[in-house]
């Protein structure tokens, strides 16, 4: 899943990112509420971690404002603060979880995860598309009996696609999906991808199919 | 005080204050009664019997040359009483008896005026009685004619001793009703003091102390000082414990960044191996860092906000702080390539507390140190001018906008952009309260380049 971070202390932010790239997960970070608007709009995040605190507008006024602007992007609010008030108005702006610091990183990454899901209409922890399981929670894919033995990006790409199978994905949205904007996206690091999922899907799982100019799509078995 | 014995209740104290004079005004009420009572039971008594006196004097005639008389009965009936007092009389002429009783006690005549009726007690027949006498001038008749009529006092010491049951009763009652109705009267006068203790005491049953202003509803004049006193003290708890309430959340809020920090960083040192672990460990490090700086700053403002309220001020020489400071410092300005000097050969000395003057220069020297380039400096200056001694701290960093200046001395306020270097937000606080309490003054000025703080001590 894609992830915008927008959290203003840097070691925080830092610990963060970590985290979720270590859970398979695209994350990008901005540390203001002004480049956080600027940056939501034009990318296909599945999942916004908000600060309350932030140094140039709250984390209140950024979720108001993005969902004046009718986003409909899954956000976790993070606060320092205790206060009952907060989390009722967090929530009644629009937000659709809400966690206090310090909180148990483990705990960040299960409401990540639920909220990307979700995002997708789809909230069963396990995926199914024909032979194909995907377990959201742990991660874990099988066809059949045999555990797939999948890379972070990977299994970022098949979780990506096995949520529309049977629908096309724009080779675009895929990677908007994939990678962060900080990370280097070479010509065909999406084919790198799909070639070696085919490969580890091969014989009895689901086909993928390239739809020549567009992008992709998993049979839906 | 409570407890204390020897102040007694308020209730004896004005039953004492009460019934005291009372009793004390019923025992002068008393006598003057008794007096004036015996004043008027004489008086009355002496009307009746100076009656009967004149009506006997009436009938006594000359009648050939002699003096005779008719004793009315209706005289003495004007003496006849329920104590059945044994009346006498004697009419005498010249000294010689006419009629009546020869033993009662004679008048000299020369001392009694002519038809003027004169009273006086004497003793007869071993009783104590009252004689009315009179002397007459009757035509041709040369000796003088004296007539007396006397009564025992039965009559009078029962209507004395009845007037005076009467008024005894009276002032018993009114003393008795008097210390009877103090306690009622006590517990409604006292209604509104429980009405305040009421309002006192429900404060202690909120679980979160509540310093409004009491609500005891309208109070008598006497209580409503006692109601704006505690009402002053309670303002004051409010605005004392309102700090420290402030300060503990700034406080707990400020350490849950960094504690998220470490939880993270732990989760990911536990997970990873190799380089990941040892770069999680760095930033476990660095967040340990940052909250041990934390706490050392937040028990700073503590102190420096507690500190020399009673401690008498010593004369500090800012010269030998500034060299502690600077030197202490001085690892960590090489370590950041930033340079400190102490400027100026002044030798000014203030009075105030080493403490607090040691801690406000660490606080500015080390955001000097913090806000700075690298090859920059922070430069100490001790100034002494005509109205105060100067102590001016100036660095090379990014300064701070005349806009932000009242902001930079809040608490927990950071300044800058994200990515500048990691404070606390608590060091101008510290020496704003420092210097408070030194009665100095702490202001930003405009500089060139980078942040200049003037604290200025006045003047002695």
């Amino acid at each position: 899943m894609r992830i915008l971070m927008i959290e203003d202390d840097a070691a925080l932010a830092r610990g963060i990112a970590a985290l979720l790239r270590a859970g398979g997960h695209a994350v990008d970070h901005v540390a203001t509420g002004r480049d956080a608007l600027a940056v939501v709009a034009g990318e296909p995040y599945a999942v916004v971690i908000l600060d309350v605190g932030l140094p140039d507008i709250d984390g209140f006024t950024v979720l108001a404002r993005l969902r004046e602007r009718g986003d409909r992007v899954p956000v976790l609010m993070l606060t320092a603060r205790d206060a009952l008030d907060d989390r009722v108005r967090g929530l009644d702006l629009g937000a659709d979880d809400y966690l206090r610091k310090p909180f148990e990183p483990e705990e960040l990454e299960a409401r990540v995860r639920a909220l990307g899901r979700r995002r997708g209409g789809d909230p069963l922890p396990v995926l199914g598309v024909g032979t194909l399981t995907i377990n959201r929670s742990s991660g874990e894919a099988k066809v059949g009996d045999r555990t797939l033995d999948l890379r972070r990006r990977e299994r970022t790409v098949l979780e990506a696609l096995a949520t529309r199978a049977g629908r096309v994905v724009p080779r675009e949205l895929l990677i908007g999906e994939v990678f962060g904007f900080d990370e280097p996206v070479g010509g065909n690091a999406i084919e790198v991808h799909v070639t070696r999922l085919r490969g580890k899907l091969a014989p009895d799982g689901p086909e993928i199919r390239t739809v020549r100019g567009v992008g992709y799509m998993l049979d839906a078995g | 005080m409570p407890g204390d014995t020897r102040t007694p209740a308020l209730r004896t104290r004005l039953l004492v204050a009460m019934v005291g004079p009372l009793l004390l005004a019923a025992v002068v009420i008393g006598l003057v009664g008794a007096t004036l009572i015996a004043d008027v039971v004489r008086r009355t008594s002496d009307r009746v019997l100076g009656g009967a006196l004149g009506a006997i004097a009436e009938t006594v005639q000359v009648e050939r040359g002699e003096v005779t008389l008719d004793l009315p009965a209706a005289a003495f009936g004007m003496l006849e009483n329920g104590e059945r007092d044994n009346v006498y009389y004697r009419i005498a002429v010249g000294g010689e008896l006419l009629t009546g009783y020869a033993d009662l006690s004679a008048p000299d005549p020369a001392t009694l005026a002519v038809d003027v009726p004169r009273y006086r007690f004497a003793r007869y027949r071993d009783q104590d009685i009252r004689i009315a006498e009179v002397r007459r001038a009757l035509p041709r008749i040369d000796r003088p004619v004296v007539i007396q009529i006397a009564e025992t006092l039965d009559n009078r010491r029962a209507l004395n001793r009845r007037l005076m049951i009467a008024l005894l009763i009276g002032e018993c009652v009114l003393v008795g009703a008097a210390a009877l109705l103090l306690r009622p009267a006590l517990g409604w006068s006292l209604r509104p003091l429980a009405r305040l203790r009421g309002a006192v005491e429900a404060r202690d049953e909120r679980a979160r102390p509540d310093f409004s202003p009491l609500e005891a509803g309208p109070l008598p004049s006497e209580l409503r000082p006692l109601a704006q006193a505690f009402d002053r003290l309670l303002a004051q708890l409010d605005s004392a414990t309102g700090g420290v309430r402030r300060f503990t959340a700034d406080a707990s809020h400020q350490m849950r960044t960094p504690l998220s920090v470490l939880k993270v960083q732990v989760a990911l040192a536990r997970r990873g191996s190799g380089g990941e672990r040892a770069e999680a460990l760095d930033e476990i490090a660095e967040a340990v860092t940052r909250l041990e700086r934390l706490v050392t700053q937040l028990l700073a403002l503590a102190r420096a906000e507690e500190a020399g309220v009673s401690a008498p001020l010593e004369a500090v020489d800012l010269r030998e702080v500034a060299g502690a400071v600077i030197t202490r410092l001085f690892a960590q300005a090489m370590e950041a390539g930033v340079e400190l000097t102490l400027e100026g050969d002044e030798r000014p000395v203030v009075p105030g507390h080493r403490t607090l003057i040691f801690e406000i220069l660490s606080n500015l020297i080390d955001n000097g140190i913090r806000y700075n380039r690298r090859g920059g400096t922070v430069s100490v200056r001790l100034a002494v001018v005509d109205t105060a001694t100067l102590m001016i701290v100036a660095d090379d960093g990014p300064g701070i906008p005349a806009g932000h200046r009242d902001a930079a001395f809040e608490r927990f306020v950071r300044l800058g952009a994200a990515g500048s270097p990691e404070g606390s937000g608590l060091g101008l606080a510290i020496v704003r309260s420092a210097a408070a309490r030194l009665n100095a003054t702490v202001e930003l000025e405009d500089a060139e380049r980078g942040t200049v703080v003037v604290v200025r001590f006045p003047s002695a």
